[in-house]
């Protein structure tokens, strides 16, 4: 692959293009190798370009063209008319047609329209309130794990740690997280606020004991024997091989938030009621299960589709991740283990 | 000119959940410049404490240093304060491991592991990093002594960095350059493909080489290697070592070699310290040591090798076994299974290292048994 590169006048374009279709194709290859992980990321990738495509579409159609132009076929709070029955009863809980795919509610809003509306929202809450759970949690577990022997500042600072955490752990996270939304009042910020809170602790425990567990293998004591300053050890060494687990375990936890905060919304003190959002939606319809049972299953079918995409795609991220499977995966033929038997190292 | 390392009455505690283990009593002796000196015993006899409490990497707790000194260039690495320790690391103290298979970082290829060695050193040496220096004679014109704690101070005080080093430190292209060359240097074929592999694509003994390169690519005054040939099999082993013997005249550099092997410590080192229980219990040159041992433990490990001319019964062995390091015998750690020892070796605790008396005048041969004269009589 060197010979194709070199001397051939290619220009800075050229090269970055080929590097980043050879990368794409190796992505591919992994994916491949494992269908469920490729549903996966087809999901996601499906997902999010909807969400965008939601956010962005009208404003910029709205600029370009002079009327915007939307993926939400309907105002999701616009009364659709309403069928009227023999005998003048009005039927506004359409089932799904062509017209409303998803159906209509009982005052005659499109189904689709609202879940898809719903969409953005509910994937940045995911990601923000995780990510925020997998920045706090990652920081404090790794001066948890690192600095932990007793009698130092470090092993004080530990201790406080985690026994902060512990308080957290000892509520159910749910419950928590209900009474500080509750305290705080209704609406989306709130809410957020009251997960994000809650959701830490989890991270800090899980990141804290894969610190135990790498620290003292001989890979960090060989880096500290080469002069390896301590914070370049946390940084680098330890926190490069503890990396896999937590991505993982952060895209599944997407799916996770999601559900919560849609439980939250449940209950009656997430979002206000003009928002749409999956879980005040089934809230919402609850009374109309056995009537109009579309109007539930929508948000539902949503909420399960987004956090099975996640679920799949953090499964297969373990494998990409570890140095070992992702190159067994990309060139079966390379993982025999023989330093000269493998001819995909040399980039880089 | 003075050692470059002087282990002086050096004493480690492992305080376990079972009990305290003393798992290094009293440990003394001293490795000039340019010399290998090899310590050997049997498992558990405190080796690898020894070489990982010098560059103070063992995990306290469990263990605790009791008492001692580690005098490295005429500073005693133990009163360093532990956040200091790095800078004495690497440069100065190099390490190689006995599992060349888990001490390379599974998740990142040689070349960063390798670069990230060199890289240290140049930032050492350009002094954008603080490093380890060796305390100069103190200047009397310029007034009165310095305290102790201020020598020391000065002596991990960082050189300013100059202005004109880069904020990013060294030029990777020179990096990487720097690493193919030691790569070379340990006898590595195609070094350009082996920098972009990881470690689970190598083989052990390529591992073990890898490592060794690390540690030269350092340049340290003392390289430490903690058993580096046992986790790899025979021809292997035969390599590396040939490797290390080889790298011993080009790269000048006093080395500890801990092995539990006598051939391989006789084959590598200019003197030896034996040990057994925790503590030291003969030194010497090695063909002194080897020729006409001083203690009856050494007499006996020299005894068990098995000798590939004679033939038939079975291998000799000592009776016994190591004693308890949390309930040690009173006396002499090894009266329970010497053929030599009396009343006086059960209840004293033996002496110092002392000079055997059949050495040549002026040996460093020293041996901690009182009866050390009567060892050759043994079978």
């Amino acid at each position: 692959m060197a010979a194709r590169g070199v001397g051939t006048g290619e220009s800075r374009l050229q090269r970055r293009f080929r590097a980043s279709w050879q990368a794409s194709r190796g992505l591919y290859r992994v994916l491949r190798a494992n269908p469920l992980t490729l549903v996966g990321f087809i999901l996601v990738v499906v997902i999010v370009l909807i969400a965008f495509l939601v956010v962005v579409l009208p404003p910029v159609t709205g600029f370009l063209l002079g009327h915007p132009v939307s993926i939400v076929p309907h105002d999701p709070n616009a009364l659709l008319p309403c069928a009227v029955l023999p005998g003048n009863v009005t039927q506004c809980a359409q089932p799904p047609s062509v017209q409303n795919w998803f159906g209509t509610d009982n005052v005659g809003r499109d189904m689709f329209s609202q879940v898809l509306a719903a969409l953005p929202l509910d994937l940045v809450i995911g990601f923000s309130v995780a990510g925020f759970a997998l920045l706090v949690g990652t920081g404090l577990g790794l001066v948890a794990g690192f600095w932990d022997t007793p009698g130092t500042i470090g092993g004080a600072v530990s201790l406080t740690i985690m026994r902060v955490t512990d308080i957290f752990l000892a509520f159910p996270s749910l419950v928590l997280a209900l009474a500080i939304a509750a305290s705080l009042g209704r609406g989306t910020g709130p809410a957020m606020l009251a997960i994000m809170v809650t959701w830490w602790p989890f991270y800090v425990r899980l990141v804290r004991g894969e610190v135990l567990a790498v620290k003292h293998l001989p890979y960090v004591t060989a880096a500290k024997a080469a002069g390896v300053s301590a914070w370049q050890i946390l940084f680098r060494h330890v926190l490069r091989n503890i990396l896999d687990p937590l991505i993982v375990y952060y895209t599944l936890d997407v799916g996770t938030v999601i559900v919560t905060f849609s439980t939250i919304s449940f209950i009656g003190i997430g979002v206000p009621a003009t928002v749409p959002e999956w879980g005040s939606m089934v809230e919402r319809y609850e009374r109309l299960l056995l009537t109009a049972p579309w109007t539930v299953l929508a948000p539902g079918a949503a909420i399960f589709v987004t956090v099975l995409a996640f679920s799949l795609l953090g499964d297969g991220l373990r494998d990409v991740l570890d140095p070992r499977s992702r190159r067994a995966l990309v060139q079966p033929a390379a993982a025999s283990g023989l330093p000269g038997g493998s001819k995909s190292g040399t980039e880089g | 000119m003075g050692p470059l390392l002087h282990v002086d009455h050096l004493s480690v505690d492992y305080e376990v959940g079972a009990g305290t283990f003393h798992a290094l009593r009293d440990v003394s002796f001293e490795l000039t410049p340019g010399r290998v000196v090899g310590i050997v015993g049997e498992t558990g006899c405190g080796k690898s404490t020894l070489a990982h409490a010098i560059p103070r990497l063992l995990p306290e707790p469990p263990a605790r240093i009791r008492s001692g000194r580690v005098v490295f260039q005429d500073t005693d690495l133990l009163a360093v304060p532990k956040w200091k320790m790095p800078m004495v690391r690497g440069t100065s103290i190099g390490m190689i491991f006995q599992e060349p298979i888990n001490s390379l970082n599974p998740a990142f290829r040689v070349y960063d592991q390798l670069t990230e060695a060199v890289r240290i050193r140049r930032l050492r040496e350009a002094g954008l990093a603080p490093s380890f220096q060796a305390p100069q004679p103190h200047d009397y014109s310029k007034g009165a002594q310095v305290k102790g704690s201020d020598a020391l101070a000065r002596t991990l005080t960082p050189a300013p960095p100059p202005r004109s080093f880069g904020r990013k430190g060294p030029d990777p292209e020179e990096l990487r350059k720097e690493a193919l060359e030691y790569l070379r240097l340990v006898r590595i074929n195609d070094p350009e493909t082996i920098l972009g592999l990881y470690p689970h694509e190598l083989s052990g003994g390529m591992r073990q080489r890898i490592m060794i390169a690390m540690a030269l690519s350092e340049k340290p005054s003392l390289l430490i290697a903690d058993e580096p040939t046992s986790a790899l099999d025979i021809t292997i082993q035969a390599q590396v070592l040939t490797l290390m013997k080889e790298l011993m005249d080009e790269v000048q550099t006093s080395i500890l070699f801990i092995s539990h092997d006598l051939g391989v410590i006789a084959e590598m080192a200019d003197e030896v310290g034996v040990m057994y229980a925790g503590s030291l219990v003969e030194f010497g040159p090695v063909d002194q040591v080897f020729e006409s041992p001083g203690h009856p433990y050494t007499k006996a490990l020299l005894h068990s090798v098995p000798n590939r001319y004679k033939d038939g019964g079975p291998l000799p062995s000592l009776p016994g076994s190591v004693p308890n390091l949390s309930r040690l015998p009173a006396g002499c750690t090894f009266a329970p299974r010497c053929a030599l020892a009396r009343e006086k070796c059960r209840a004293d605790p033996g002496p110092a290292l002392e000079p055997v008396p059949a050495a040549p005048a002026g040996s460093s041969h020293r041996s901690a048994c009182f009866f050390a004269s009567e060892v050759p009589t043994l079978p």
